[in-house]
């Protein structure tokens, strides 16, 4: 504890009351589990059925709340330093870039391993049930989970000192962390049974993410990760392990006075480069963003075209790319399904285009929207819109409106994929319509619920990560309490639980192996809707109140 | 383009906001005439920013009545947005907007039709001495070409009244004039200006009128003239000596002469004498003629004038006095 940095991070995370409620919601939510599955008769259990169904998920749930947790701190971490102008002191002080860089990274471990720790008299139950190997199972799975936590703090730690803004540090700290654990595991899963050297890097990328080593400490019997969990735990320990080196030597090296020796953006427009570039410009971007802008045209809400223009990710050169992007994979996928080179049905082909449309709507809705409010309260924005004659209706509706249509466009960039699978497969159509409506509705609830919490924050960060939290929540959690369907949870729970995810009606309808008797339709879009609507409705009296005079 | 006339453009009357039971304003009436300066001094937490958001329209009053051209200013609602310009003390940027997009932005926000909104940003960034800087990002000016986009965007649909505050803070002593010509400028254009800041010695050189809080409570109201006279009756005088070994030997000599409310404060580290006085320049002279016959070696002999700072120190002395 001589390490000044790291004592004040643990002070600063100690002392607050989020961390004393996650916990909390760590030791309720695994008791809960063990409590489900306690023997309430004196019948003997011989093969130990009910310690392993509370094992899986409590090992699944521990891991998801890693991935959930741990990027948040060390994501903001180095650039709120630099916000608040504390980092120059830091880097001027005697302490070296390895002292700042240890505090930071050991504060964020420490809490991460008290967390995890909130877990062990769950899992010291199931190893009292018997069941679960202490040496072969629950300890190595420790061990997963603390390296998990290495990894990703690693991560946060390393795109917060190339930040700016510590709302698209966290975006971006997600999008790799979501990225390593469940990404990197596609090409393998595209790739499987076949083998050549495109097949071994596939293999080598996959034991990036904790998924096969879980499988296998688990035992999973999931048959696409078969092939690659047998070594699974200590590939992955290398994989990570070696991954958090590279990370931290960029992080120490960024760690430099450098970093703040950066001038003011001579804020240079197309129109001043040479005839060349702006032809170079044109091309490449499309729609220039440099371009010296024409005024708001007469009848467009002012306040979508400054959300439009002001953001960094989300303005319309990057959204050709990105709807470019997914038109082109999925596309790509119909075809490879419709051609055979993968022996997978049209089915898991769409369930693998809506789970990453769904990756993309969780990933890129609250980092749109969670901003909307608390960005211009942050900024000090909000005080001069009251100030202006707009009122709070086209106030809120220009911002909702400029996460709309960027949300609509990513679903419409998916529907030549699903047009090849109509075509390939007619009797798909109802399917299809079906699963586009799930979606559109995901995407709404993304949208209202994170313009929802952040007509509460004051801070986008703040609003980003709760944001994050309860939509992954709402959509992976469900999805997990799926993947433990019949242990420890029945039919009934488990349905009840998907019917607020209504990406989960959008798979079951695809019929996702899994879910084909899952009938979630129309009761999933009707909750999805009126959840919807709830966050709508707060949304708006909270917008007019606070454009409504103190 | 509206004249300077004795027309009261602002006007309160017993304005009070209470926030439960801290009273944040008690009772202010003020009147500002159009063309006018008016200055508007106090500590931090005197009122200032609840007057001037009630003024804007961005919080409602307990009671009284607060007016701008007429206009009740807590029912006024678009009206009021649209007579007011306000330039809070936080400049309200947004990342990745150009000077020339925030005030087309804003100009649309305020319902300027598109074919006005381009001539009239060019009019507005030569008023505030920023045309060079329409293409650069906002977020990477300088706190002094923040207060300018800041002049440029509370002029874009030329409000009558203009409400700043603290628009002087921060800046460098160069910006500072900058913006002193500029406002003092807006004032000859007819606009009727409301400015708050702590540096005073800024405000008497553009201020027509001063209004003091502390307290929530107007404390002094008037013309600057009006507001010293009231304030500052006495004179101070200052004796400057050779050494600081004289200091004692002149405090005895006037002992004596000094009249009982006159108290004599010295400062041996300054060679320095100091007393505030009422008394005519004959008898004035007095004084020097007794230390000049006692061989105190006198540099100086002078009258120090009273200033806006002198007058808010003693406002501001009586109050927590009081309380």
């Amino acid at each position: 504890m001589d390490n000044p940095v790291l004592r004040r991070e643990l002070m600063e995370r100690l002392r607050s009351t989020k961390t004393i409620a996650s916990l909390l919601a760590v030791a309720v939510v695994t008791s809960a589990l063990v409590l489900l599955r306690w023997p309430s008769n004196a019948t003997v259990d011989l093969v130990s059925q009910g310690a392993m169904e509370v094992y899986q998920p409590l090992a699944w749930g521990i891991a998801m709340a890693i991935v959930m947790l741990v990027p948040a701190f060390p994501a903001t971490s180095i650039v709120r330093e630099r916000q608040r102008g504390t980092l120059a002191m830091l880097l001027h002080s005697p302490l070296g870039r390895l002292s700042i860089w240890s505090g930071k990274f050991f504060g964020n471990l420490t809490l991460m391993i008290v967390l995890i720790a909130g877990s062990i008299p769950a899992m010291a139950a199931c190893y009292s049930m018997g069941g679960a190997s202490l040496f072969q199972q629950i300890l190595p799975l420790y061990v997963v989970f603390l390296m998990m936590a290495v990894l990703y703090t690693s991560v946060g730690l390393w795109v917060s000192s190339y930040q700016t803004s510590a709302d698209a540090s966290l975006r971006w700290t997600y999008a790799a962390v979501i990225g390593l654990a469940a990404l990197s595991m596609a090409p393998n899963i595209v790739l499987a049974g076949k083998n050549n050297w495109k097949t071994r890097v596939a293999e080598k990328l996959s034991y990036v993410s904790p998924i096969p080593a879980l499988s296998q400490l688990t035992s999973s019997n999931d048959i696409s990760l078969q092939a690659i969990r047998g070594k699974a735990t200590s590939q992955f320990l290398l994989s990570a392990g070696g991954l958090s080196l590279i990370l931290t030597l960029l992080t120490l090296r960024r760690l430099h006075p450098s970093l703040l020796d950066v001038s003011r953006s001579a804020g240079k427009v197309t129109e001043q480069r040479s005839s060349a570039m702006q032809w170079f410009r044109r091309f490449t971007f499309l729609v220039d963003p440099d371009r010296r802008k024409s005024g708001i045209p007469p009848l467009i809400n002012p306040v979508m075209v400054k959300e439009f223009r002001t953001r960094k990710f989300g303005r319309l050169h990057w959204l050709l790319r990105l709807v470019a992007a997914c038109a082109v994979i999925s596309l790509g996928l119909t075809v490879v399904a419709a051609s055979g080179t993968v022996s997978w049905g049209v089915e898991r082909i769409a369930a693998v285009m809506v789970l990453l449309q769904l990756a993309l709507l969780l990933l890129l809705g609250p980092s749109l929207a969670s901003g909307l409010v608390a960005g211009e309260i942050e900024s000090g924005g909000w005080q001069l819109l009251r100030a202006t004659p707009l009122s709070a209706t086209k106030i809120l509706s220009g911002k909702l409106m400029s996460v709309i249509w960027t949300m609509l466009l990513i679903l419409m960039a998916t529907l030549p994929g699903y047009i090849v699978m109509i075509y390939i497969q007619p009797a798909m159509t109802v399917q299809v319509q079906k699963v586009l409506i799930s979606l559109a509705i995901s995407a709404l609830l993304v949208v209202t619920v994170t313009a929802c919490i952040s007509s509460f924050a004051k801070k986008t960060a703040v609003a980003t990560a709760t944001s994050y939290g309860i939509l992954f929540t709402l959509f992976a959690g469900t999805l997990l309490v799926w993947l433990a369907r019949g242990k420890p949870f029945g039919k009934q729970f488990v349905e009840n639980a998907l019917i607020l995810n209504p990406a989960a009606a959008a798979l079951a309808e695809m019929r996702m192996p899994g879910m084909e008797d899952l009938n979630l339709t129309p009761i999933a879009w009707w909750i999805g809707l009126g959840m919807s609507f709830v966050a709508m409705v707060i949304l708006s009296v909270r917008t007019w109140r606070l454009t409504c005079p103190d | 383009m509206p004249q300077a006339g004795n027309e009261a453009v602002v006007k309160t009357e017993l304005l009070t906001k209470k926030y439960g039971e801290f009273v944040a304003l008690d009772q202010l009436s003020i009147e500002v005439k159009r063309g006018q300066i008016l200055g508007f001094i106090g500590p931090n937490g005197a009122g200032k920013t609840t007057t001037i958001k009630i003024l804007v329209g961005l919080s409602k009053p307990t009671s009284g009545v607060a007016q701008i051209a007429g206009v009740d200013c807590a029912t006024g609602g678009k009206q009021i947005k649209r007579l007011v310009g306000y330039m809070p003390d936080k400049f309200g940027s947004y990342d990745n907007m150009r000077v020339r997009e925030y005030l087309d932005f804003f100009g649309a926000a305020y319902g300027i039709p598109r074919a006005k909104r381009k001539s009239r940003i060019d009019e507005v960034l030569e008023i505030a001495q920023a045309t060079y800087m329409q293409d650069r990002f906002v977020e990477s000016l300088s706190h002094g070409m923040q207060q300018r986009v800041g002049i440029a965007r509370i002029m874009l649909h030329d409000p009558e009244v203009l409400i700043l505050d603290e628009p002087a803070n921060g800046l460098d002593p160069q910006a500072r004039i900058e913006m002193r010509t500029m406002l003092l400028r807006l004032a000859a254009q007819g606009k009727t200006l409301i400015v708050t800041s702590h540096i005073l010695p800024e405000l008497s050189r553009i201020c027509d009128t001063v209004a003091i809080v502390t307290g929530g409570k107007l404390r002094a109201f008037g013309s600057l003239d009006e507001v010293m006279r009231d304030l500052c009756p006495r004179r101070s005088y200052e004796i400057q000596l050779l050494s600081s070994n004289d200091v004692g030997r002149a405090e005895s000599v006037l002992k004596d002469w000094c009249l009982p409310d006159e108290t004599l404060e010295s400062s041996a580290a300054e060679s320095l004498l100091r007393f505030p006085t009422q008394r005519s320049e004959a008898e004035l002279a007095e004084g020097l003629r007794l230390l000049i016959q006692a061989g105190v070696p006198v540099v100086q002999y002078r009258e120090v004038a009273s200033d806006l700072e002198d007058a808010f120190l003693r406002v501001a002395k009586e109050h927590s006095s009081v309380a």
